[in-house]
């Protein structure tokens, strides 16, 4: 459909487009064709092409994962547990995104912690109990409650630039992607995932708290972190 | 520190035309228009008056156009009076899924009559598809029931088509126009449209009045007994102030429809624009042109649990909108129903801010409000980083 002229507008100058008569629309056609779009009368079929397109994103329901990559997982960890999805980190981060508090949360401010410094600790006990110690370098700190989000990296990292030691702490939440996955995701909803960095390679536990889609996948946060 | 007011779907302030033009009623023109003496027919003229001025608006007759006290009870006497015209309330209803809770309310009282109702949903851009209507009727369908334009969303629906599908089908066709009367052109004819809710307060007039359009023909029990008032459709004593109050305001909003929806719709597309670069994160929620010229529905990616917060930061500075519908405030921790229809996820559903223009809106308050909303999310704790928020929209 190719409305050009007046006649093929409604006529009911209704001003709704952003132009205050259907003739001054008709007029403005030849040269922005994508106005036409704005039209609340006429149908989408034919006209959504010519439209300029939104500048704002207009968001609709969620479309479910593709299920793409699938063979290359094996869906068990190292002692032979079963799991739904790998998370990965961000292409941009040096390493897997924790969100994580210090056992005394005031070290943060005892510490001075800073962006960019480089941190080490357990995560103990309860919220994952990993008999492993991390590294990482902050990319956000919180002073007032003395939540961190670092990203981990390598043991290198604090022996060549040092470090400050938070002793132990509690993971409470990871940040990351989801490309491989057998079940298509939902927020609210509990799952095993693996962390494609463990250096175990344990599964682990989580609730999903956010889910957008994105290219990649699924970008997602997880809290109510287990190991097993 | 003057309030910049985009809340319009909630309420509208009363436009001062509006307000000299009840002033009278409320001083010297006291009678009741019932009454045959000289006072009570001055108070019947101003009845009539704002009758026709109401009726102008939908290009309907005067005498189709019944008074009530707002929006919910017009939707009320339209769905229960339709399905108990001929006896106990029975048969079978359809209704959009994004309906206001003076509809679905409705609908879910005279289910524990015995009456069907089927819901139908709209599509991921909040809007009706006729055809889906149209499955829904059954041979004891007696009454279709499709929001004119969301309250929330503020989507347009496609009236006509479901009007011309319910006349079709010798179906009655009920429109709650509460939000889109004085914004949208509205034929009764054209459109099919046999019962038409509205609520003055919406288009600059007073609260406490609004009418329901019925069809010549079209049967109706009434749901308020009495003296017989409005046709014997709504027995009390006129509201005179409100109706004459409701009439101004309808022929304000008629004169000027179309250059103040032009107005509406560049102040809209302006701070659409320009969101989209100073709030990356931020999209919009329903159809970007079928909808009411000065309603943006808003989502901010990784923010939506944070909405109240937001809502409450721009009302300290000066700011009003709201989340969601006015009307389920009191119900702030509950997601949106009608984003739920739409598909969206929980979180996403309870995380939507509406920013609605009206007439007195300038293009300095909305300057102040683009300057102060990226500030107001900036000081906001989303529940993803922000750094990844934007890859979240490719």
């Amino acid at each position: 459909m190719s409305a050009t002229t007046v006649e093929d507008l409604p006529g009911l100058n209704c001003g709704l487009c952003g132009v205050r008569t259907c003739a001054e629309l008709a007029a403005r056609l030849p040269t922005q064709p994508g106005l036409l779009a704005r039209c609340i009368h006429l149908s989408d079929e034919g006209v959504a092409a010519e439209g300029t397109g939104p500048a704002i994103p207009v968001v609709r329901r969620p479309i479910p994962l593709p299920q793409a990559g699938m063979p290359r997982a094996s869906w068990t960890d190292t002692l032979g547990r079963e799991f739904d999805f790998y998370l990965e980190h961000f292409p941009e981060d040096p390493g897997p995104r924790e969100i994580i508090l210090p056992h005394n949360p005031m070290l943060t401010r005892e510490l001075d912690v800073q962006v960019g410094e480089v941190l080490i600790g357990r995560p103990l006990g309860m919220s994952c109990g990993c008999p492993i110690t991390h590294c990482g370098v902050a990319v956000d700190v919180d002073k007032r409650n003395g939540v961190i989000v670092w990203c981990v990296t390598g043991p290198l990292n604090p022996r060549q630039k040092g470090y400050k030691d938070l002793g132990y702490y509690i993971a409470e939440g990871y940040e990351g992607l989801i490309t491989e996955s057998r079940t298509d995701p939902k927020i609210g909803m509990r799952y095993y995932f693996q962390p494609r960095m463990c250096m175990l390679q344990w599964r682990h536990s989580g609730l999903v708290n956010y889910l957008n889609r994105v290219p990649q996948g699924w970008q997602v946060r997880l809290e109510g972190l287990w190991i097993g | 520190m003057r309030l910049i007011y985009f809340d319009h779907s909630a309420t509208t302030p009363l436009d001062p035309r509006v307000r000299a033009a009840m002033e009278p009623l409320l001083a010297d023109v006291f009678g009741n228009p019932s009454s045959l003496h000289t006072a009570g027919r001055e108070a019947r003229a101003a009845v009539d008056r704002a009758r026709s001025q109401v009726a102008e608006l939908l290009h309907a007759g005067p005498g189709e156009i019944v008074f009530v006290a707002g929006g919910t009870e017009a939707d009320n006497l339209a769905i229960i009076g339709a399905l108990s015209a001929s006896g106990p309330p029975s048969g079978h209803l359809v209704v959009s899924a994004i309906e206001h809770p003076a509809v679905l309310a409705t609908c879910e009282h005279l289910r524990r009559s015995g009456v069907a109702v089927t819901e139908v949903p709209p599509d991921a851009d909040g809007i009706l598809d006729p055809a889906a209507v149209a499955e829904a009727i059954r041979p004891d369908t007696r009454l279709i029931s499709v929001m004119a334009a969301n309250n929330v969303v503020g989507t347009l629906q496609p009236i006509a088509a479901i009007g011309a599908i319910a006349r079709g089908h010798g179906v009655l066709f009920h429109t709650d126009a509460v939000q889109a009367l004085g914004k949208v052109p509205i034929d009764v004819s054209t459109m099919h449209i046999d019962l038409l809710s509205m609520s003055a307060h919406k288009l600059h007039g007073p609260k406490g009045i609004g009418a329901l359009f019925v069809r010549k023909g079209v049967a109706l029990a009434p749901i308020v007994h009495g003296g017989g008032q409005e046709r014997g459709l709504r027995s009390a004593t006129e509201n005179v102030a409100g109706i004459a109050g409701f009439g101004c305001a309808a022929a304000i909003a008629s004169d000027g429809m179309a250059s103040e929806a032009t107005r509406l719709v560049a102040l809209r597309d302006r701070i659409l624009d320009t969101l989209a670069s100073a709030l990356p994160h931020a999209y919009l929620i329903g159809h970007r042109y079928k909808r009411l010229p000065g309603h943006i529905c808003l989502g901010i990616a990784g923010y939506e649990g944070e909405t109240i917060k937001l809502l409450l930061a721009l009302d300290e500075a000066g700011i009003a909108v709201s989340t969601g519908s006015a009307c389920s405030a009191h119900h702030a921790g509950e997601p949106s129903s009608i984003l739920l229809a739409m598909g969206f996820d929980p979180i996403r559903a309870r995380g939507s801010l509406r920013i609605t223009l009206g007439r007195f809106n300038t293009d300095a308050e909305v300057d102040r409000f683009l300057e102060l909303l990226p500030r107001a999310v900036a000081a906001l704790r989303p529940l993803a980083h922000q750094a990844q928020l934007e890859r979240s929209l490719c």
